[in-house]
């Protein structure tokens, strides 16, 4: 290249080149330092370390979290240079290493998540009581998909489970689970429930689920979340966010199914009680007809006496006003060619007249008047 | 009885709760319980089906979720 002369663009175009050749990713581990975010979108820092420093250049959305000075961490980039700001390696991904270092970046964002109001209780929703339909964000080759699916089977049946492979450790790890959440809440028939999930590991492999992109992804979901990492001790900040936290996977789907021999032993009772208490609305139901019956009876037999009382007054009354009752007392009817008499002026002396006593008639003559 | 297989365990579950609050209720006609019971007997037996016959499928989503 001696005696070849370039332009400082074509310097750096070259130099980019070479460098795009020999180096296209380098994984870069050290202190973070000069750590600034600009306009809210332009990431600038420094890796350092006692013979070093190497300045780095991103966005925000390379960010797994708040960062501060100090804190380890490991950097996968392209090194690049710029024609006007010099040499830096742009950030394809960041993530903190070392139980120390780890543990202060869940720190800074669980206490920012916090402020904003992300793991409130009053955010959780419950869970449906028995999904038909489960989205799965999980490594399928992975022991906690294992456990989750045999702890399901052995629990519940009928349930059609849509599984999103992902990394569940490592640099691409955060981005995919976030990509899989949202494409569970973009489809256009929306699963019942997210069940995002991994088993036990160290600090650094369970460090996705306390990256800032994946929590607020489990924290917008529209469809209810199970999150389960790691083991009893670990708690990741996605569990917090999440509607319901399970201890491990197989906890997972403890939680998230009723047993099929409970649920069984349920219905036997339910079935049983269903047959008394039909039981006892037929008996019910024959009591009352019963009642029924009985008063129908004593209002027909009331309303009869009233009636015969009253025929019997009525027959007394009539048995006054009947002619024969007074011929029996000694009474007679008088009459003349067959008509009854009434009055004397209906009589000359001489008239041959017929009376009628109780038990038969004579004949007489009026002899004066 | 209405019998639809596209019935999912939650829905048949929800029917059967409903009929057994019916029955729980003040009023009810003899007829219209036997119907019911009926009814309910024909839900728990599709329900005790699903619980000893169906099975989970998993279904894997053919979609990347690499970077970019």
């Amino acid at each position: 290249m001696e005696g070849v002369v370039l332009a400082p663009a074509d310097f750096v175009a070259l130099l980019n080149q070479t460098l795009e050749f020999a180096y296209p990713s380098v994984v870069i581990e050290g202190e973070l330092s000069s750590f600034r975010v600009s306009k809210n979108r332009w990431v600038y820092f420094d890796l350092q370390d006692e013979l070093a420093s190497v300045k780095f250049f991103g966005t925000v959305y390379n960010l797994p979290g708040p960062l501060e000075d100090g804190l380890k961490i490991q950097v996968v980039g392209s090194p690049r240079l710029h024609p006007r700001f010099g040499f830096s390696v742009n950030i394809s991904s960041i993530s903190p290493v070392g139980e120390g270092s780890i543990k202060k970046a869940a720190d800074l964002l669980a206490a920012k998540l916090q402020a904003e109001g992300l793991f409130d209780e009053a955010r959780k929703r419950r869970l449906p009581e028995i999904p038909a339909t489960i989205g799965l964000i999980t490594a399928s080759n992975s022991a906690a998909y294992a456990d989750f699916i045999k702890i399901l089977n052995e629990r519940w049946g009928g349930a059609e489970i849509q599984l999103a492979d992902v990394y569940v450790q490592g640099a691409q790890a955060p981005l995919q689970i976030v990509r899989a959440v949202e494409y569970f809440n973009e489809l256009s028939s929306l699963v019942d429930v997210l069940v995002i999930t991994r088993g036990g590991g160290s600090a650094e492999d369970l460090a996705s689920f306390s990256d800032e992109r994946v929590v607020r992804a489990v924290a917008a979901s529209r469809i209810p979340t199970l999150v389960a990492v790691g083991h009893e001790i670990d708690t990741s900040l996605a569990e917090l966010a999440a509607d319901l936290r399970a201890s491990t996977p197989s906890n997972a789907a403890q939680l998230l199914v009723p047993s099929r021999s409970e649920t069984i032993a349920g219905l036997a009772v339910a079935r049983k009680s269903l047959g008394e208490v039909l039981i006892q609305r037929i008996q019910e139901a024959a009591r009352e007809a019963r009642a029924s019956r009985e008063y129908l009876t004593s209002q027909v037999n009331l309303l009869l006496s009233d009636r015969l009382k009253m025929i019997e007054t009525t027959q007394k009354l009539m048995s006054v006003f009947d002619p024969r009752t007074a011929l029996k007392r000694g009474y007679a009817i008088v009459s003349k060619q067959g008509r009854n008499i009434a009055s004397v002026k209906q009589l000359k002396a001489g008239d041959n007249l017929g009376i009628q006593l109780s038990d038969g008639t004579i004949g007489a003559k009026v002899q004066e008047i | 009885m209405a019998k639809s297989p596209t019935r999912t365990y939650q829905q048949l579950s929800d029917e059967l709760n409903r009929l057994i609050e019916w029955f729980e209720s003040e009023s009810v006609n003899l007829d219209e319980a036997i119907d019911k019971y009926e009814q309910a007997m024909g839900i728990l037996r599709q329900m005790e089906d699903h619980l000893k016959n169906a099975e989970n499928k998993v279904k894997k989503i053919a979609v990347k979720f690499d970077a970019g």
